[in-house]
């Protein structure tokens, strides 16, 4: 490392001592000045620009980094085991081993420059020239900010005070997020604070997003000429709306912190997005989510639904482009995801398994090579995924369903449910779609012909209880027959056989009496919970409707018999039977 | 106390009046005794159209004490099922029904063998076994594929006892999905073809879930199953030269009838020796 140009850490209290608009960097007396210090800083540097840098991603390995950019034109690798997740930011990738805090080229992976520290890398900014970087003690606490160009020099460094988050660069001037809520503008010729912007949402992280600096955290504002109105929440602003989503999945994350070599479950449930042109809004009016090994279109305004894309592997990290999604995997494996529709638009081998992943949008665009599969069938890929941590996201895509028209989702719905290895989790919301569903008749047809089958390893019934009560909804005539064929199935559980009976009062014909007749013999003197109970009245009903004369006489036998289960009896009470006087007028007995 | 001796009294009096000679002139013969007992059956109708308990109780009593004179009243108990009734009366009237052995009663009964109680369902498939019939045999067929178990094994074993030859193929599947009950009745009924399938199990199934279909087998009478075909099977026992095997055939040597096949005998007894389990020196 070449020799120092500016008196740097040795002289930390001239640099923490030095006097600037605000005072004392990082001084807690500061007044909010309505973002006019902030504001001067920006015209001072409005014409600085902030290189995008190429699309990439970068792979941590056991022994190093692996790197790729997303246009697939390079390829690299880095021997030497990191101590913490590398950052990639603008023409660079920074990372830290325990011994040294190095810098390489994104593009190339050749080493820019390095510098001993024992500290480990929170977060970076370059603005191609000076590269900015936050460290500290991977437990926490030991906050330190270096500066170096790309001689190698240290430009300044320091260790303030507060924990410092994620810094970046622009024209010489350094932005530093701290205490969640400030960001403090050093300027890095002088060491001074030249501005400060206290912001209304939560900020741990100045960052390069397609060549724009962004500040925030949950969401983020532009460092652009509005920057002063982002003091009352306004600004060229960027949110993600807000919206249920299983394991409440964070966009940028805390930059405060140092993230280990070792992505977690954390870093598999995540969003993901990229601003468009205007700053204020999301590219392709979308943004992305993962959740193991699915990632989730969303539109970006409301929040809704748009594709859903299953992967071969969890995804553990990404970033949004232009046009699209790259989102990276635990195999190495890169993929590129048109945003409007989900379709894939190639994929990028970073050549090993990964043990964790950054990828930076850049400069790249990402143009679909597909059409993309129809919503349901999407869906369906995904809820069929047979794994114990994808169950929360099978829920939230179930709820999905609803909107779809597809018939092919009723058959999705079925599989489900006749699936044995299907979780009590995914039947319930699965029963509730499917008895809901109208339309897809063939299937619900076609499953009402299965029963339990002991033989034909068969292990579930069909899902009979929701698809009577769509049938019934449906008016589908063609279902009686089955239906009334599973009434007398002891593998439907009596709820399933409540349904049947309610779906039979109305579907029901001449040709059904049969079954009618042995169910309500079987049953009405020996109906033993709450809904066969009320299975064994309503076929009564129909019995006595479409019975004839035996029908009739045997509910009206049966409304009088001591045998007859009491609670049977009382709900017979209300049938009312019809006999045709020999003149042909109906006429009903008195009770 | 004199409320339940009272109530006995009169069980037994209905049970005698529904058993009394229907003719004055057989009043006074005294019966043989092999000739069935006549039935009242106006009277046990009413009963067992009563809803009491235990005026149909004493109906079923009347019933099963008649002997072969209780299959008269086969239909009456047939029309009981088809009202319905309670748990435990059904159970008793099932039972009753397959005592009389009628094959009309199949039909009544075959519904109760996929009621929701247990006890009834299994009462029912037993009923079938005795009143067997094509009815029988659907729903016994259709018993294979229950969710409770011993449904499947009643079912499994009293095809065999039925001759349902149709049903082969179920108890194959039967067998392979661990209702052993299906290896006997595979036994009793395999052709050749069927019987060499079964063997082709030896070494995928314990010798102890085999050997009742294997017994069956080598049992069934020459003329249903030739002497060549008893021998391939020896053979194959013989190849298995396991000790269970051999214990197995020498048990079936000393069970060997006398004027069945000496031959046959003579390989058993080999085999058996072969195997380790004894036989002829």
């Amino acid at each position: 490392m070449r020799a120092r140009r500016v008196a740097t850490f040795g002289l930390l209290a001239v640099a923490c001592g030095a006097s600037g608009p605000i005072g004392k960097p990082f001084n807690t007396q500061w007044e909010n000045d309505g973002g006019k210090s902030i504001s001067d800083v920006q015209k001072r540097v409005a014409g600085a620009k902030l290189p995008p840098g190429p699309g990439v991603a970068v792979g941590v390995t056991s022994t190093g980094l692996v790197g790729a950019t997303l246009d697939g034109s390079a390829k690299w690798t880095h021997d030497g085991k990191v101590d913490a997740r590398p950052v990639i930011t603008g023409q660079v990738v920074v990372a830290t081993t325990g011994s040294e805090l190095f810098a390489l080229d994104a593009k190339s992976g050749k080493k820019l420059w390095r510098t001993s520290s024992k500290l480990a890398l929170r977060g970076a900014g370059d603005d191609g020239k000076v590269t900015v970087v936050s460290l500290g003690a991977r437990a926490g606490g030991g906050s330190k900010f270096i500066a170096i160009d790309r001689g190698g020099s240290d430009v300044r460094s320091f260790e303030p005070d507060p924990e410092i988050g994620a810094p970046g660069v622009l024209g010489g001037v350094a932005f530093i997020p701290w205490g969640n809520q400030y960001v403090s503008a050093i300027e890095l010729s002088s060491g001074d604070e030249i501005g400060r912007l206290l912001l209304r949402d939560k900020v741990s992280r100045a960052i390069n997003l397609g060549g724009h600096l962004y500040l925030g955290e949950l969401s983020v504002v532009r460092f652009d000429e509005k920057i002063a109105q982002a003091v009352n929440n306004q600004g060229t602003r960027l949110t993600l709306p807000k919206r249920e989503f299983p394991g409440e999945p964070l966009w940028l994350g805390y930059g405060a912190t140092v993230a280990p070599t070792q992505s977690s479950a954390r870093d598999s449930v995540r969003y993901y997005a990229a601003p468009a042109a205007d700053g204020a809004s999301f590219d392709s009016n979308r943004f992305a989510a993962t959740y193991f090994r699915v990632a989730i279109g969303l539109e970006s305004k409301t929040g809704e639904l748009e594709w859903v894309r299953t992967l071969p592997h969890s995804l553990i990290g990404g970033a949004g482009a232009t046009g699209g999604f790259a989102l990276c995997d635990t195999a190495g494996e890169v993929w590129l995801l048109d945003a409007k529709t989900g379709a894939m638009g190639g994929k990028v081998k970073l050549g090993s398994k990964v043990d964790s992943c950054v990828v930076q949008g850049g400069a790249f665009t990402v143009k679909a090579n597909e059409a993309p599969a129809a919503l349901g069938e999407q869906i369906s890929k995904a809820i069929r995924l047979r794994m114990p941590q994808m169950v929360a996201a099978q829920q939230f895509l179930l709820g999905a369903l609803v909107d779809v028209e597809d018939p092919a989702v009723t058959g999705l719905l079925i599989e489900l449910l006749s699936d044995p290895q299907t979780v009590p989790a995914l039947t319930d919301a699965a029963s509730s779609l499917l008895a809901k569903r109208r339309n897809g008749e063939s299937y619900m047809l076609g499953a009402l012909g299965k029963h339990y089958d002991f033989l034909s390893d068969v292990e579930r019934p069909p899902p009979v209880g929701p698809l009577a009560e769509a049938l019934a909804a449906m008016e589908e005539k063609r279902a009686a027959p089955m239906l009334a064929e599973h009434l007398n199935d002891p593998a439907n559980s009596p709820a399933a056989i409540l349904k049947i009976a309610k779906a039979l009062s109305s579907l029901a014909t001449t040709a059904e009496v049969e079954h009618l007749r042995i169910f309500f013999a079987l049953y009405r003197a020996t109906a033993d919970q709450e809904e066969l109970v009320e299975a064994v009245v309503l076929v009564g009903e129909a019995l006595a409707r479409l019975g004839g004369t035996e029908g009739k006489d045997a509910v009206e036998r049966a409304k009088t018999d001591p045998l007859t289960n009491p609670e049977v009896k009382e709900g017979l009470r209300g049938v009312k039977i019809k006999r045709k006087r020999t003149g042909g007028a109906e006429s009903t007995p008195a009770e | 106390m004199i409320r339940s001796v009272l109530k006995a009294a009169l069980l037994s009096a209905a049970t005698i009046a529904a058993l009394v000679p229907t003719s004055p002139a057989q009043a006074q013969k005294k019966p043989k005794e092999e000739a069935p007992a006549k039935l009242d059956l106006d009277r046990l109708k009413k009963q067992l159209e009563s809803s009491q308990p235990a005026e149909i109780r004493a109906a079923v009593a009347t019933i099963q004490a008649a002997g072969d004179g209780g299959k008269a009243a086969a239909p009456l108990l047939e029309a009981f099922l088809g009202r319905g009734s309670t748990a435990e009366l059904l159970s008793l009237v099932l039972k009753t029904t397959g005592s009389l052995r009628q094959i009309s009663s199949s039909q009544a009964i075959a519904p109760y063998a996929r009621h929701r109680i247990s006890k009834v369902r299994r009462e029912a498939v037993k009923a079938l076994l005795k009143t067997k019939g094509p009815v029988a045999v659907r729903a016994l067929r259709r018993a294979l594929r229950s969710k409770d178990a011993l449904v499947r094994g009643v079912a499994a074993s009293g095809l065999g006892e039925l001759g349902a030859k149709e049903a082969l193929p179920d108890l194959f599947v039967a067998f392979d999905h661990r209702v052993h009950e299906a290896a006997t009745s595979i036994g009793q009924m395999c052709a050749p073809a069927d019987c060499e399938k079964f063997l082709d199990r030896l070494t995928r199934f314990p010798f102890d879930v085999m050997s009742g279909g294997l017994d069956q087998i080598l049992f069934r009478s020459p003329k249903e199953l030739d002497d060549g075909e008893k021998m391939k099977i020896v053979g194959r026992l013989r190849e298995l030269g396991t000790v269970e095997a051999g214990t197995f055939l020498a048990d079936v040597a000393e069970r060997w009838p006398d004027d069945w096949s000496a031959d046959v005998k003579k390989a058993i007894q080999q085999a058996a020796k072969q195997s380790g389990g004894g036989g002829e020196n």
